[in-house]
């Protein structure tokens, strides 16, 4: 992007596929009509984009497939809003708008040789996703990778179909979770919140990495945990979900204090954040 | 040699520009309040008025399409905006306040990416600046270190002399081009004399010492106080030369319309909603203090300038009568 002079000019891309991971969350697989672009689009896990509905406008989603797989890149969204309810009523074969990618990236290579844990709920898998599928195309490098994932029932569970991969494959240890009263006859799982199930999964904080995505108050309660289990603040990873128009650090839309969090975020480890003032 | 330019000359080099094609924006009297407006004509400038709104439309236009879009059976086609269609502008009589503006601006509009739909605007804009004799209540330039006669980001300067015409001086390269190639508008300096500049009553802040509070009382009853009457209306903004914050927007309709970048203010209360409806400035006192914040503190810490030039616009127009000065002065004596 940053060789056009007009940096608010998205590329084009077509809707290959969509998959309604919730009655209101819908994940779409993109391809760049533009060959060159299709070409030469790279990016890191934890990376965003701004997605056009034209007539409608954009909206900031992290891009939630893995820098592993080429080709095409996904997102996902709930529908809310003007512009997220006019990508919804794409189809596929239809043409929208990605301009990015953008922001900072979770720092894989430091990762290598240390266990992952993950920690999301709800709709907050997406951002994680990206790094869960570019470690686990890695697989070697890393030791444990434990995904401990929650929503508040079954329906709200995104990505379905993964975490039965995840759950079948032996090298991962997956603890889904639902909230209490959220889980149907059938359900397999655990039944509490989040910071409580991951609390009972002890996962060792040593020579670990926890990467952490979800409502304010899951990470809220979330963070007091990892520090019992002996996870140090920089050792813990989140990314803000500010909401952001430019994301080029221009608008002035999504600061925390002195930082830009489409510059220098998303992603910020529990140090950081809790170095920033706390208006998120 | 030092130049002078009469106020005649003046109306004739504005004519002069038009005729070969330039855009010249200039304090216009508008109904009961003069605005820096396009000119039609030397005859239409407003010399003495201090425009109601500054002069940052010149260069970050209260709203600009930067695409334009069409569907068909096709696909989408997105056509671009060439910058390269901006046209040559003199922005003619800006008050310091307001010349002084744009240098801040270049800073947010140029690290990293380079918007080039302000930034072509700059490439292709020369500021004539123009001293102030007179001030009012609500200007306090000398307080955030300008002066009335402040030559910054002015490429050319004016300065009204004892019996009428003006002081012309080229503070830069632009300027001394244009002082050259508009030689038959200027003539040497005599020995009328400057008239004296204005004379803002407001004391002078330690900025470094407002920052230096801000540093450290992000949470303080002070932003309570002074947001309880805050209506949130974004006046401020949108009048203030330094603001810049912006939303993008589409218009039209899904078969054809424009992607267009329009002014925003951080006051307003969905600036920071979420789309899951959490909103980190929630109440009107966090959206005050980022507003306070920004402009004497995350600017200066990001880009080393304070993202205000004291103009005194925000202090006019706030409805509830909400000084920014006096808060400054309040932080100031802490």
């Amino acid at each position: 992007m940053c060789d056009n002079k007009n940096i608010y000019l998205p590329h084009l891309a077509t809707i290959e596929e969509i998959v309604d991971e919730t009655p209101d969350v819908r994940t779409l697989r993109l391809v760049f009509q533009d060959e060159q672009v299709r070409e030469n689009f790279s990016f890191r896990a934890g990376q965003f984009a701004e997605y056009s509905a034209f007539g409608a406008g954009e909206s900031t989603f992290c891009i939630a497939s893995s820098p592993t797989r080429k080709g095409y890149i996904e997102c996902c969204f709930r529908a809310t809003g003007r512009v997220t309810e006019s990508l919804r009523q794409l189809e596929v074969g239809d043409t929208m708008g990605v301009r990015g990618p953008y922001g900072n990236s979770f720092p894989i290579e430091e990762f290598e040789g240390k266990s992952l844990v993950f920690v999301a709920g709800g709709i907050a898998l997406p951002p994680l996703r990206t790094v869960i599928w570019n470690c686990l195309d890695l697989r070697d490098r890393f030791k444990d990778i434990t995904i401990v994932y929650g929503a508040r029932t079954e329906a709200d569970l995104v990505y379905k179909r993964e975490l039965e991969e995840w759950q079948e494959r032996g090298d991962v240890n997956l603890v889904k979770t639902v909230d209490p009263g959220g889980n149907g006859p059938d359900w397999d799982g655990k039944v509490g919140f989040v910071p409580t199930i991951l609390e009972e999964a002890t996962p060792s904080a040593q020579n670990t990495i926890a990467l952490v995505c979800g409502p304010p108050v899951m990470i809220k309660f979330t963070l007091p945990v990892l520090e019992r289990l002996g996870f140090t603040d920089d050792a813990i990873y989140t990314t803000l979900e500010n909401r952001m128009k430019c994301g080029l650090g221009k608008c002035g839309r999504c600061n925390v204090g002195n930082t830009y969090v489409c510059k220098d975020g998303p992603v910020f480890t529990a140090k950081q954040v809790k170095a920033m003032p706390q208006e998120f | 040699m030092p130049k002078t330019i009469t106020e005649q000359n003046l109306r004739l080099l504005v004519d002069t520009l038009l005729k070969e094609g330039a855009r010249v924006v200039a304090p216009k009297q508008a109904g009961t309040m003069a605005l820096y407006e396009p000119l039609k004509s030397g005859d239409e400038l407003a010399l003495g008025a201090l425009p109601r709104r500054s002069a940052k439309e010149t260069f970050f236009p209260l709203c600009e399409t930067i695409l334009t879009f069409e569907k068909d059976k096709g696909g989408v086609r997105v056509n671009d905006v060439d910058p390269a269609s901006f046209p040559e502008t003199v922005l003619l009589c800006a008050r310091p306040c307001d010349a002084a503006a744009p240098s801040i601006l270049d800073a947010v509009f140029s690290w990293d990416y380079n918007d080039e739909f302000y930034l072509e605007r700059r490439r292709k804009t020369t500021i004539i600046g123009l001293a102030c004799t007179t001030a009012d209540d609500a200007c306090f330039c000398t307080a955030v270190g300008l002066s009335p006669a402040d030559t910054r980001g002015s490429d050319l300067f004016l300065t009204p002399l004892e019996g009428g015409g003006y002081a012309a001086q080229a503070v830069t390269d632009k300027g001394k081009e244009l002082l050259e190639k508009r030689a038959q508008f200027f003539s040497d300096a005599g020995s009328a004399k400057p008239l004296p500049p204005a004379e803002p009553a407001g004391e002078s802040l330690d900025l470094e010492k407002i920052k230096s509070w801000l540093d450290n009382n992000f949470e303080n009853p002070l932003w309570t106080e002074i947001a309880d009457r805050c209506a949130g209306c974004g006046a401020c903004a949108f009048l203030c030369p330094a603001c810049h914050c912006f939303d993008i927007v589409d218009e039209g309709t899904e078969a054809k319309g424009a992607r267009r970048k329009s002014w925003d203010a951080c006051g307003f209360a969905k600036f920071t909603n979420h789309a899951s409806g959490h909103n980190p400035r929630d109440m009107q006192n966090k959206r005050y203090r980022n507003r306070i914040m920004h402009k004497f503190k995350y600017y200066g810490d990001k880009f080393g300038q304070t993202l205000c030039t004291g103009c005194g616009r925000c202090i006019r127009a706030c409805p509830v009568g909400i000084d920014i000065k006096a808060v400054l002065d309040e932080i100031n004596s802490k």
